[in-house]
């Protein structure tokens, strides 16, 4: 007996051994040095190879638009300002019914040949002849392109549209000496990639990863110092957070719950992370074509109600903090104008909600549950997509807010697709749901109170899902788009910013953090508090350039970092 | 023959009705593909560009019935069309990549669980009552009951973040080129360990246990107090006798174990970030991605039958009763 328990285990023995030797030998090689580990945003299992910068609806990998190819000019959130890229400066003439830009000599696509005005005109007419490319639309405001020379380009309004600057500036330019000879760009997966950014020559694409070469003609002298970037493939939140914890990803953009404590306290001299509050305010929109959100007292009771204190802690672990009154996130911060910002209807106020609900007459019934004027209970239903766990937890708490106002709230959880059919045909009183990011806010206060974006119920809205039009915004906003002057443009968003805070079209809750996490084990020069030269997170399209131009293997810094270019 | 020829009418009235299924359940989802596919552009899409990759995507506002036609011919010359989600990828190769490592996976998994979990339940059914049967059963059942996900996640962290005797994720290391080499093939075992270990501790306890109960009604057969009486040696006895007829109804279960491979075991496959079809599935349907849930709905359904087929060829093999049916 004793013979065959030895034997046994022995077996046993053999088999672990035999199995860790798996184990072992599949234990990571080190990465060579240089080669910049970042992960995607979207989590995928396997991917497929496509660097198509047009067709963004496509299944296009992250590098596309934020390493192969280049926009005329980036926009940096943080000090507010337009950064020179592929042109060097623009310029709007007298009714900002025309804007130029000049484009930077010497730039070259990453097989050699020169980049010139030809270029953008012909990325612009092909957006012209593909519609599906188009998705923001610029072709429904520019009338004519002008090429002015090898390097001057000028962009003809059918009417003033500064707003429409961004669009301009930051649409990715294609090469029109490759991009002519495709047939249809729009399924055009571009395996082999000519772009004019740092990263641009494709050294491995198998499934769960691929590598990109640095551009051996970039044009900024001795950029990017990083040798190659890599991304490898998760398939969940978890399995990239645990390589990250691990060490094994230079460059993160992901969502951590305790981050000092997962994180940061495995290494605390490499390990860092910074979340600026600049992707859009969160909001709980309510339905103002429907009994009784078409009552601003009680869309203003309604966030009284709510303790965005509480909703913070809880559903986004204290990332962020409670939305101000003007419901910019801090990605407007220049904007902001003070005054608004201290407007006290989105305070937790729980007695001045309850009065105020009193007042608009729905009044508690016999059963401590407020009725609506018909004398039916109010029962509203607050929508949010199924596995946004930090939109479901907010819900709660804000469902638990307003029972305690008496109202009886309940949250209700749609699979996304269901959710966003609901949210866009008005088929709902209370949802959650985003708001959208750009270099000024007149598109954030148009989609939030412009009666041009009202469409009827039931019909499928794009934005303005809450069904708010404001006639003095729409002045103001008429009035914004047809000013470059900055000055002028910062009176009429602080005129939008009083209009939002008197109407509440809809209730802010908190500005949304963007995600970035560094391991500078390996590299150094990640954008940080202290040295906030742009948006951290490789999600931001496309901020990441500048990161990417900026990033420096370990010890082969030259001294200063250089000055922008 | 004739039990063949039966059994093959049935495959084939069995797989239209599948892939019909598999046309029509995606449909009747709340929502449609293009508003979700849409949703990431958080309303900036111009509606032109919208109307446009519409047709571009191929989404047509025909009939119902018009799409059935069109989708019917196109699985009949074996064109599964383009993915939503990975465009412009082709339904086929998004498939065929996944296909591979799922097969490798769980393929292999199942086998391991099948052979190891009927070879205990054989064993704790011959020694009734002894430490093997005490133990081993509801060890394995406890572990079943366990959620998938569980196992997965405890096995990922302990042997995997803390202890560091397997990688995190993914098939094979990435830094390793996929060829013919040792280097690559160990890379690749090395990676399926704990995920195939999650799915073997999952579910070896049912085929243990089922195995076990029948191996115990069997062995109160006359034929089996025969087999002893004549003086045969107690392994031919336990296995040629006992096990071969108590075999019979895990083998059913055991084809249809092997079809649903090919679904994927879908959260073993997200924890470990493996990348095999049931990830796939679940992208599918949270994308609303028709033409990728038809493809994987018709190779799982494809799947089933076929494994069943072989079962039904394994059991004319094992009862020879069936073949007079």
């Amino acid at each position: 007996m004793i013979a065959v328990q030895t034997r046994w285990k022995a077996l046993a023995a053999l088999a672990l051994c035999g199995l860790s030797v798996f184990g072992c030998s599949a234990e990571r090689s080190e990465l060579p040095p240089g080669v910049l580990v970042i992960t995607e945003g979207e989590q995928t299992a396997a991917f497929i190879r496509n660097f198509n910068p047009l067709a963004e609806v496509g299944d296009v990998r992250w590098a596309a638009t934020r390493a192969i190819y280049e926009p005329m000019m980036i926009f940096e959130p943080i000090e507010g300002e337009w950064l020179p890229w592929l042109a060097t400066g623009s310029a709007w003439n007298e009714d900002a019914t025309q804007v130029s830009f000049t484009l930077r000599e010497g730039v070259k696509w990453s097989d050699g040949e020169a980049f010139d005005a030809d270029d953008v005109r012909f990325t612009f007419e092909l957006l012209r002849e593909t519609p599906a490319l188009d998705l923001r639309g610029v072709w429904s405001h520019i009338e004519a392109i002008e090429v002015r020379g090898s390097h001057e380009i000028a962009f003809t309004f059918a009417a003033p549209h500064v707003p429409g600057f961004s669009d301009l500036a930051h649409q990715p330019i294609v090469a029109e000496h490759v991009w002519s000879k495709v047939e249809d760009p729009i399924s055009f997966a571009n395996e082999e990639p000519v772009g004019t950014g740092p990263f641009t020559e494709v050294r491995t694409f198998q499934t769960q990863v691929y590598e990109l070469g640095k551009n051996p003609h970039y044009w900024q002298p001795g950029r990017p110092a990083v040798d190659a970037i890599r991304f490898p493939a998760f398939a969940s939140n978890d399995q990239a957070s645990l390589a990250l914890v691990r060490g094994e990803i230079d460059w993160a953009g992901y969502f951590v719950p305790v981050i000092d404590r997962t994180f940061v306290a495995r290494n605390p001299e490499h390990h860092h992370y910074w979340f600026p509050l600049l992707d859009g305010t969160v909001f709980l929109y309510a339905n103002t074509e429907l009994e009784p959100y078409d009552d601003v007292a009680v869309r203003k009771a309604i966030s009284r109600a709510i303790d965005r204190e509480m909703v913070v802690k809880v559903a986004m672990h204290g990332y962020t903090r409670p939305a101000d009154a003007t419901g910019l996130s801090d990605a407007y911060a220049r904007w902001r104008d003070p005054e608004v910002a201290k407007g006290d209807w989105v305070k937790h106020d729980p007695d001045k909600a309850g009065a105020a609900l009193d007042a608009a007459g729905l009044v508690r019934g016999s059963d401590g549950w407020r009725t609506l004027p018909d004398g039916s209970r109010w029962r509203p239903q607050i929508n949010v997509p199924a596995g946004f766990s930090d939109w479901v937890r907010a819900g709660q708490v804000m469902a638990a807010n307003l029972q305690a106002v008496g109202i009886d709230a309940r949250l209700k959880t749609y699979d996304f697709g269901a959710w966003f059919d609901k949210l866009q045909r008005g088929d709902f009183g209370l949802s959650l749901g985003w708001t959208e990011v750009d270099p000024t806010p007149y598109g954030f206060y148009r989609n939030m109170m412009s009666p041009a974006t009202v469409v009827p119920l039931e019909e499928s809205a794009p934005v303005n899902w809450h069904r708010y039009g404001s006639a003095e915004a729409e002045a103001a906003l008429a009035d914004m788009a047809s000013v470059a002057d900055e000055d002028r443009q910062r009176a009429l968003v602080v005129r939008l910013q009083q209009i939002f805070s008197e109407e509440a079209p809809a209730i802010p809750l908190f500005p949304g953090p963007l995600w970035a996490e560094f391991n500078t084990e390996r590299f150094t020069g990640f954008p940080t508090r202290e040295n906030a030269y742009a948006s951290p997170s490789p999600n931001a399209i496309p901020q990441a350039l500048l990161v990417l131009t900026r990033v420096e293997p370990r010890g082969s810094s030259t001294a200063q970092p250089e000055p922008r270019p | 023959m004739k039990y063949v020829l039966r059994r093959l009418l049935f495959y084939v009235i069995a797989a239209w009705a599948s892939v019909t299924l598999a046309f029509f359940i995606p449909r009747m989802m709340p929502g449609d593909p293009t508003s979700t596919m849409f949703a990431r552009f958080k309303g900036k899409l111009d509606p032109a560009a919208l109307d446009d990759l519409r047709a571009a995507f191929g989404f047509t506002d025909g009939t119902l019935l018009e799409q059935y036609g069109v989708y019917l011919g196109n699985v009949l010359r074996g064109e599964l069309g383009i993915s939503i989600e990975y465009y412009p990828a082709t339904v086929s190769s998004v498939i065929g990549n996944a296909l591979v490592w799922t097969l490798v996976l769980a393929g292999v998994a199942v086998v391991i669980s099948f052979t190891l979990g009927t070879l205990g339940g054989v064993l704790a059914a011959w020694r009734r009552g002894g430490w093997l049967d005490s133990t081993l059963p509801p060890l394995f059942v406890l572990l079943g009951a366990f959620p998938y996900f569980w196992l997965a996640m405890a096995l990922l962290f302990v042997l995997g973040f803390q202890l560091e005797l397997f990688p995190l994720g993914h098939a094979y290391d990435d830094r390793i080129a996929p060829e013919a080499s040792w280097a690559f093939f160990s890379s690749v075992v090395g990676h399926a360990v704990l995920p195939a270990a999650t799915i073997v501790l999952a579910t070896m306890g049912a085929w243990m246990l089922d195995m076990r109960n029948t191996m115990i009604a069997v062995m109160g057969e006359d034929y089996i107090k025969l087999a002893v009486a004549k003086g045969l040696s107690p392994r031919r006895v336990m296995l040629r006798y006992a096990a071969r007829n108590a075999l019979l109804p895990n083998v059913t279960s055991f084809g249809m174990a092997l079809g649903f491979v090919v679904s994927g075991s879908i959260l073993t496959e997200i924890v470990f970030s493996y990348p095999g079809q049931g990830y796939l599935l679940l992208q599918a349907v949270q994308s609303q991605d028709y033409p990728l849930m038809q493809g994987l709905f018709l190779t799982i359904t494809l799947a089933v039958l076929g494994a069943n087929l072989l079962v039904d060829v394994a059991y004319a093999w094992l009862d020879p009763r069936t073949r007079q049916g």
